[in-house]
């Protein structure tokens, strides 16, 4: 039985004790143990992760990334894989304050527009009635007076609390709510379950992503996956129903890239230069991009053929 | 390690069985330290998730060692015995050794980690104010031989926090919210511990270092942090 090190032990209490970490941070701490950076080093990165991962699953918890769907960039954390007595406990909030905060996740989830988020008046309107457990068939559906008490001060404070430990978060103006980055770590299987349609490029829950225009069409696809797909293949129609896909942003980028493949020739031009520079921006986020993808942590289970896809860690179990 | 797995298959229960119930302890330990904040697990709730499906003696025990094994090999965290040997000069009953040895133990988790590499990556930033006030806090009452009244005189444990800025009564402090809280917090971890003295003048209450801050690794700091609080000090002490 392999025992890990000091450095896999870092990386874990780091991500127990901090909570969920952007992957800037979690590689500086890559970095610090091991004097490796994750971007050159990808295989040591990959196989310290594996290491661990095969360790956690003793005991049901997995480290795993994904990408935070607001901003795009891809976050770490050690995630609880069962629901037992035990992780019931781990807990600080009430049930009522459970109960209200699983009313927001289906609320923001089964948004037909894909918004990823709710506004804050709705929010706090949820209704607690709705996430009674239902008991036997045959007693009645009792609301417990906690929940029909569960005020809208209390519902405020629970809002607050619930963004502070990244259950939830406010988008960019103030005004709404969605989904924070240890919940995305965390239901990726609630997703799941209850049929919260996936992107089309990377089959992770489309919680927050543009729908095709196509009313009858259901694709969705994440606005950070558009950019990757576009730069792969000239065609933009959508891969459900074949009717073109309005890229809009995404078109501005490739058209410049065209204008900088033009200019190629001009090495004293100014403007070129600009431009050139521009593109091989362009071409590094995509780069990175597509490294990050196939990371061993984001791959999902079912894979898409078309990317370079390495097997996820947690499935090594 | 193979003597763990040796001693475990005594019982005469699968692997797959004993590896579950490690993992049930290992995971309440993990969780249950998460919502207390860090206050001592009692070693009966442990126990507990054993013997609620098995009979067989000394299989809590063997479990609990194989968790605390795995706990340092996977996590890098030491669980940590604390034992409530302290003998109560108020105490009326004393309860045989062999229980009241069994049932006082209970558990915290720390760190294993080199204190620059913890401090460098692990450390919860908002932590630090209460790490900051435990270190105060134990200071003074080591300072005061380890033990100090709470009110009553002078030279009493809030009248220090009072010269630091903390008052008894602020419920509103903007990093602890109720200081009193904090302070209960304290005891609850088994920092200090509390005890009521009767005396002439009515009870009083008593603050004293309890096994947390007893323990080796704690009380060396705590000296450190004051030796170099004075040594700063120094022409400050001198002038005294």
């Amino acid at each position: 039985m392999a025992s890990l090190s000091w450095k896999h032990h870092t990386l874990i209490q780091a991500l127990i004790s901090r909570g969920p970490l952007k992957e800037k941070e979690f590689h500086s701490i890559f970095t610090g143990v091991t004097g490796r950076n994750p971007g050159d080093a990808k295989k040591i990165f990959d196989k310290y992760l594996l290491e661990i991962n095969k360790e956690l699953s003793y005991v049901h918890f997995e480290l795993r990334a994904c990408r935070d769907q607001y901003d795009g960039h891809v976050c770490y954390g050690v995630v609880n894989t069962v629901s037992d007595d035990q992780s019931k406990l781990g807990t600080k909030y009430s049930v009522p304050q459970i109960a209200f905060f699983k009313g927001i996740i289906e609320a923001i989830a089964h948004d037909e527009a894909a918004q990823g988020c709710i506004s804050g008046f709705d929010a706090l309107n949820i209704r607690l009635e709705n996430q009674v457990p239902s008991e036997a068939s045959s007693s009645q559906q009792q609301v417990p007076p906690a929940f029909r008490n569960f005020s809208m001060s209390q519902k405020d404070k629970t809002l607050d609390e619930l963004v502070k430990d990244n259950w939830l978060c406010r988008t960019r103006d103030g005004n709404n709510i969605g989904l924070g980055i240890r919940s995305l770590l965390d239901l990726r299987s609630w997703f799941r379950n209850n049929d919260v349609p996936s992107c089309e490029v990377c089959n992770e829950a489309g919680v927050k992503a543009d729908l095709c225009p196509n009313e009858g069409c259901t694709v969705r696809i994440h606005k950070y996956c558009l950019k990757n797909l576009s730069s792969q293949r000239d065609d933009r129609v959508c891969s459900g129903c074949g009717k073109p896909w309005p890229l809009g942003r995404v078109a501005k980028e490739e058209a410049v890239e065209a204008a900088v493949n033009d200019d190629d020739e001009e090495e004293t031009d100014t403007q070129a230069t600009s431009l050139r520079s521009k593109k091989r921006k362009i071409r590094r986020h995509r780069d990175s991009a597509e490294n990050v993808s196939s990371q061993a942590s984001l791959a999902s289970s079912s894979g898409i053929t078309r990317r370079r896809v390495t097997r996820s860690a947690a499935h090594l179990s | 390690m193979a003597d763990e797995a040796d001693a475990l298959s005594q019982f005469g229960i699968s692997k797959e069985e004993t590896d579950k119930l490690v993992s049930e302890v290992i995971r309440f330990l993990l969780f249950k330290s998460h919502q207390n904040s860090g206050c001592p697990i009692k070693r009966e709730d442990l126990t507990q998730i054993v013997t609620k499906n098995y009979r067989q003696r000394n299989l809590a025990a063997s479990v609990i060692n194989e968790a605390k094994t795995k706990l340092s090999s996977v996590f890098g965290y030491d669980l940590k015995e604390l034992q409530r040997s302290r003998t109560c000069s108020n105490a009326q009953t004393r309860l045989p050794q062999s229980q009241s040895n069994a049932d006082s133990k209970s558990y915290v988790l720390v760190s294993q980690l080199p204190i620059e590499v913890f401090r460098k990556h692990v450390v919860e930033e908002t932590t630090s104010p209460m790490t900051g006030f435990t270190f105060a806090v134990l200071a003074v009452v080591q300072l005061a031989g380890g033990k100090i009244p709470e009110v009553c005189s002078i030279e009493t444990l809030w009248h220090h926090l009072r010269r630091m800025g903390l008052h008894e009564s602020d419920e509103h402090n903007p990093v602890f919210g109720s200081n009193k809280q904090a302070l209960e917090t304290l005891v609850q971890q088994r920092f200090l511990h509390k005890e009521k003295v009767s005396g002439p003048e009515g009870n009083t209450l008593f603050y004293d270092l309890a096994e947390r801050a007893l323990d080796a690794q704690v009380s060396e700091r705590v000296k450190d942090y004051i030796s170099q609080i004075l040594k700063n000090d120094v022409s400050v002490v001198e002038l005294d």
